[in-house]
């Protein structure tokens, strides 16, 4: 797994490749910690697993930027990813756009 | 499972840091099935999620505890049982995480995906084993 912090119209995006699970949920939580925007896009484009370790790491990343005041999207999942989040009811909670440019549109 | 079925067990060591390796060799030896990527995605998630709550609820990360993971296949479907040393759970009593009150917690999913992605899943009545079902869709001509 990759995770890489940049930023596009004041709004931080947080791209990360490969698998998100139990081994490299704790990787994925260090990078989001190093962001100091409010406003975060997530983009799953590139994330091809994730377990229910990665969904609660994203929960916990949703709770930290609702708890400052920010907001978290998630964008470009794949349509077996995205069945993970409906299964889970996890789309609910989440804000989910379809690629990186509408979620960051959106976001600004 | 009937008797054209080809198994295999495995014994792993309660080791967190294991469990892609293991996953791994499960799917190399369903390489012969030749599945399709929903349905390895689906038996992964499930044979990885199943695997860490052995380890970790069952064996509280005691490494020198083995979990025992058993694979069975024929054309028709993937077996997979995951049995650990531990005390078992009740399943039942398990929290539903899709309520809206549950969703910010963090328990609960991984049983949740395994109901949800597998076509059968019995646990036995200590609670400390899993058999899990995934039929394989075939058209019915491509069967022989």
């Amino acid at each position: 797994m990759e995770a890489k912090l940049f930023e596009q119209d004041g709004v931080t995006i947080l791209q990360v490749t490969g698998e998100i699970n139990i081994s490299t949920s704790p990787d994925l939580r260090k990078v989001f910690e190093k962001n100091a925007g409010k406003k975060l896009v997530v983009d799953l484009a590139k994330v091809n697993y994730i377990d229910s370790s990665g969904l609660a790491t994203l929960v916990e990343m949703l709770k930290k930027m609702k708890s400052q005041g920010g907001s978290l999207g998630l964008a470009g999942m794949s349509e077996k990813v995205k069945s993970l989040f409906e299964i889970t009811k996890l789309d609910k909670l989440f804000l989910v756009y379809n690629t990186q440019a509408e979620a960051v549109s959106r976001a600004k | 499972m009937k008797e054209d079925s080809i198994k295999k067990e495995f014994l792993v060591p309660s080791d967190l840091s294991l469990v892609q390796k293991f996953s791994a060799d499960v799917l190399s030896f369903l390489g012969p099935l030749k599945l399709d990527g929903g349905i390895v995605f689906d038996v992964k998630l499930c044979l990885e999620e199943a695997l860490i709550n052995a380890m970790k609820y069952g064996h509280k990360l005691q490494k020198e505890l083995k979990v025992r993971l058993g694979v069975e296949y024929n054309e028709r479907e993937v077996r997979i049982s995951i049995e650990d040393q531990g005390e078992g759970f009740d399943p039942g009593k398990l929290v539903c995480c899709t309520e809206s009150a549950n969703l910010l917690k963090s328990r609960g999913r991984g049983v949740h995906l395994i109901r949800q992605l597998m076509d059968e899943v019995y646990y036995n009545k200590k609670g400390n084993a899993i058999l899990m079902v995934k039929r394989l869709k075939r058209e019915a001509g491509n069967r022989s």
